[in-house]
């Protein structure tokens, strides 16, 4: 042990890591995301209520209540581990957000939604396959030096990863998937797979219960999926800015506390009307350069990503000076512009459109730029309806499209609603018929022709009619479903 | 070899390590708010809590109102996340007093933390309290305090949105059984149908608020009951008093007079909830109602049920969105079939029942005046 120590001590490198470890051992580090339990839940919140969330789920779903129907999830129709893991998951949840469901597993649709939302960072270390920087496409990458192998061991003291997957370098580190890869990943048990199976079988499944859980997981993998869009709207997720908070910054940024403690999650502001988007990729990145990541990045700094302090030299113009700083950014805007360096304690701050996006101040000859708590307001204000907007707009992005169904006589017709574009060739349309005791079973498959009603016979004992079809169109994939009682 | 060496370094440090922090009681955070009213002096994330529920109107103290306390714990190192939590729910007491003691067994570990604890109070017919937000304006809370905390619960009004109070509200299983009521009519919200539903209302507003309340006192008379059952007695007509009544939901209560038995009383109780809530309230009371058994024998569904001294029939017109259970003692209905001819004339006088806005059904796309 003692020959161990000191081949540690060996080196300067060595040296850094002990020190670091032991900083890191004893010390706390700020929420560096939108607080879940908070903000994310709050920002859901407002995206279901500015979208056709409810008015899907009682008009096109078969729940009446909409967004405020009770549904249960049934842990006796899932197999063991993923209703172990989830119970796990859902009982680390706060109650007072009014989003954990009962100990019977019961909820609304949109509570259910919201702790979609928050699950997708819980346990919190799921958050680093949130970042998106949207001119690379790429998730966090900060490297697997020194400081990835310390935020491993710190992460294995804190229970975020076990000895064995830091000592062989699995542990999470300073990196992860792109935001837009992490949606689409199999194991991410709250993505777009999931939501679309989910959605699926909440109309095929046989029993009402198997249907019920399954409309559950839909709209917590749905929470999950929005809850990755709104790290898009958090400066550092599009900014690579993780590692500079982490280590350099750990009393540092403050913009996710400020929030977290001046909108919790019932005081958000309103969203504004939901952003319609070309497809799902575009909600983050396009070539119109609208992309929620785009405009992140575009608009705001980062603690991690200011422009670096410097000394003015005794000729340098308020134009140098914004030269100076603008030469040591990261990214290329928001630029700096408008510096005032006359001496003064004040602290003054860079515009951008009226708001506060740099806070800076002359010290001697030195500049120091920082973030502060007006700069946080600023941001808050201006930003978070934003971040609403696109995503009640994924909302309805997802829930696009719906399967009408009507009777005509002794007949019924289903018909493929909110199609964008053409639809892809091969799409099957599945229709089941429902018992009076809620079994349903399939009794016809047809295939989708586009704006074509299709008719379908009903069988004898038939309480309700419903339908779903997976398949493509030109903003992407869908599922459309449906349902309706016989009169 | 050298990167061998220094990986077992590392396992050697973080098995001492988690030997050393693993187990430590969770870091608790300042508390935003002070231990009593009169002092600045921070309070304890940790508790206990204390204090009185009133009217902010009367000042007097309100009696069994739920009061919820939960704190939650989050955990993480850069990136943090929920991790767990604790929660303790009463009543008030008579004199509207309420006293939550500190969480027990407190969740372990390196990062973990106590990052907030919140209190939720809730009333019928007043506006839910938060410990953090207020909930007309948003803004941050700034009176609530740890010791002799007074709760001024504001009286509900009719411009308020149920859907936007049950958001507000939040908290655990209490909060959401004694708020289950507003789910209907914030549904009706969503759905553009509806405004704002009156709950209790203050005295001085209460003969405007009934001019915009359901009322389903034509839909039975005493001569009709007396004509389908033979009942020779008086019955005092009034309202059943086990719910409030609304703008979408009413009763009438037929008490045979001088018979103390249930067993010779008929009632009726009406939602009138538009389409998707009617469905709902008719799935509810049929999961509700004792030995429901479906007859299909009146409306668009229909389901016979039989409790004690009382038999049982609720009806569903899904077009109309209302739904009517009838109640009638089995002295009085002395046969099966004269419930289903109390409840035909009922769906016979229908067209005569009056809503809010004289708008006796809601469809889609009628907006529903206050």
């Amino acid at each position: 042990m003692k020959a161990t120590l000191k081949r540690l001590f060996a080196t300067a490198r060595h040296r850094a890591a002990f020190g670091a470890l032991v900083l890191a051992l004893a010390g706390s580090s700020p929420a560096l995301a939108w607080d879940p339990a908070t903000t994310h839940a709050g920002l859901t919140e407002r995206a279901l209520a500015a979208s056709k969330f409810h008015a899907i789920l009682a008009h096109q779903l078969g729940r009446p209540l909409g967004s405020l129907e009770p549904l249960r999830l049934d842990a006796a129709t899932l197999d063991v581990d993923t209703s172990r893991s989830l119970r796990d998951r859902l009982e680390a949840l706060d109650p007072a957000g009014g989003y954990r469901p009962t100990g019977e597993g019961m909820a609304t649709a949109g509570a259910w939604a919201k702790a979609g939302a928050v699950l997708a960072k819980t346990p919190p270390e799921l958050g680093r396959h949130h970042f998106f920087e949207p001119n690379k496409r790429q998730g966090l990458e900060d490297g697997p030096g020194l400081s990835g192998t310390v935020h491993s061991v710190r992460l294995v003291v804190d229970d975020g990863a076990t000895v064995r997957d830091a000592a062989t370098g699995l542990a999470p580190a300073l990196d992860g998937m792109s935001a837009l890869d992490w949606l689409w990943a199999p194991q991410n048990d709250l993505g777009l797979p999931r939501f679309f199976d989910g959605l699926e079988r909440s109309v095929a499944a046989a029993r009402p219960e198997e249907r019920e859980t399954a409309l559950v997981r839909s709209l917590l993998a749905l929470g999950g999926v929005v809850s990755v869009l709104e790290d898009a709207g958090q400066p550092a997720f599009v900014r690579n800015d993780f590692r500079g908070e982490l280590l350099a910054h750990d009393s540092g940024s403050e913009l996710e506390r400020f929030v977290a403690d001046r909108f919790g999650g019932v005081a958000l502001p309103a969203a504004a009307s939901p952003v319609p988007r070309p497809d799902l990729e575009s909600f983050f990145v396009a070539d119109d350069g609208k992309g929620l990541a785009q405009l992140t990045q575009q608009r705001f700094f980062s603690p991690g990503t200011l422009p670096q302090d410097f000394v003015l030299a005794p000729s340098d113009t308020p134009s140098d000076a914004a030269d100076i700083a603008n030469r040591s950014l990261v990214f290329s805007e928001p630029k700096v512009a408008g510096l005032d360096v006359r001496p003064s304690q004040r602290t003054r701050y860079v515009l951008r459109d009226g708001l506060r996006v740099l806070a800076y101040q002359r010290t001697g000859r030195r500049v120091h730029f920082f973030l502060d708590r007006a700069v946080y307001a600023d941001s808050a204000r201006r930003w978070l309806p934003e971040v609403e907007a696109y995503a009640a707009g994924l909302v309805d992005h997802l829930l696009r499209t719906s399967i009408k169904l009507a009777f005509v006589g002794a007949e019924a017709t289903a018909t493929l609603d909110g199609l964008r574009g053409s639809l892809a060739a091969g799409t099957t349309l599945h229709i089941f018929a429902e018992d009076s005791a809620g079994v349903r079973k399939e009794i016809a498959t047809k295939l989708l022709r586009a704006g074509q009603p299709e008719t379908i016979g009903i069988p004898a004992g038939t309480r309700k009619l419903a339908a779903f079809a997976r398949g493509k169109d030109d903003a992407g994939v869908f599922v459309a479903a449906g349902e309706i009682s016989l009169p | 070899m050298r990167k061998r060496e220094h990986s077992r370094t590392m396992v050697i440090l973080v098995a001492v390590a988690i030997t050393s922090v693993s187990s430590c009681s969770p870091i608790v955070e300042n508390a935003p708010f002070s231990v009593r009213p009169d002092t600045i002096e921070a309070g304890d994330l940790l508790g206990p809590f204390d204090g009185v529920v009133v009217d902010a109107e009367t000042d007097r103290p309100i009696a069994g109102a739920t009061v919820f306390g939960s704190w939650g714990f989050e955990r993480g190192i850069g990136l943090r996340g929920p991790a767990g939590s604790r929660e303790f729910s009463v009543e008030t007491s008579a004199d509207g007093r309420y006293q939550i003691p500190g969480p027990q067994d407190l969740p372990r570990g390196g990062s973990m933390r106590l990052r907030r604890f919140t209190l939720v109070v809730y009333r019928r017919g007043y506006v839910g309290y938060r410990s953090d937000f207020k909930f007309a304006t948003g803004e941050t809370r700034h009176d609530f305090s740890q010791h002799a905390n007074k709760v001024r619960l504001e009286k509900w009004q009719n411009t308020q949105e149920h859907r936007r109070h049950l958001a507000f509200l939040g908290g655990g299983q209490a909060i959401a059984k004694a708020a289950g009521w507003e789910v209907q009519p914030a549904s009706l919200e969503y759905e553009g149908l509806a405004a704002p539903r009156v709950a209790e209302l203050p005295s001085e507003t209460a003969a405007i608020a009934a001019a915009r309340m359901l009322d389903v006192s034509p839909l039975l008379s005493v001569e009709e009951v007396r004509g389908v059952t033979g009942f020779a007695g008086e019955f005092e007509v009034g309202r059943l008093m086990d719910r409030v009544r609304s703008d979408v939901y009413d009763s009438r209560h037929f008490k045979a007079k001088g018979k103390p038995s249930e067993a010779f009383d008929v009632g009726v109780r009406v939602w009138a909830l538009g389409p998707a809530g009617a469905e709902t309230q008719f799935r509810k009371l049929t999961g509700e109602l004792p030995a429901a058994v479906p007859t299909e024998e009146i409306g668009d569904r229909s389901v016979r049920a039989h409790g004690g001294e009382v038999w049982g029939l609720a009806f569903l017109l899904r077009e109309k969105g209302v739904v009517v259970q009838i109640s009638c003692g089995t002295s009085q209905c002395t046969e099966t079939a004269m419930i289903l001819r109390l409840a035909k004339l009922v769906e016979s006088h229908m067209g005569e029942l009056r809503s809010p806005g004289d708008n006796p059904f809601p469809s889609t796309g009628d907006k529903v005046k206050p």
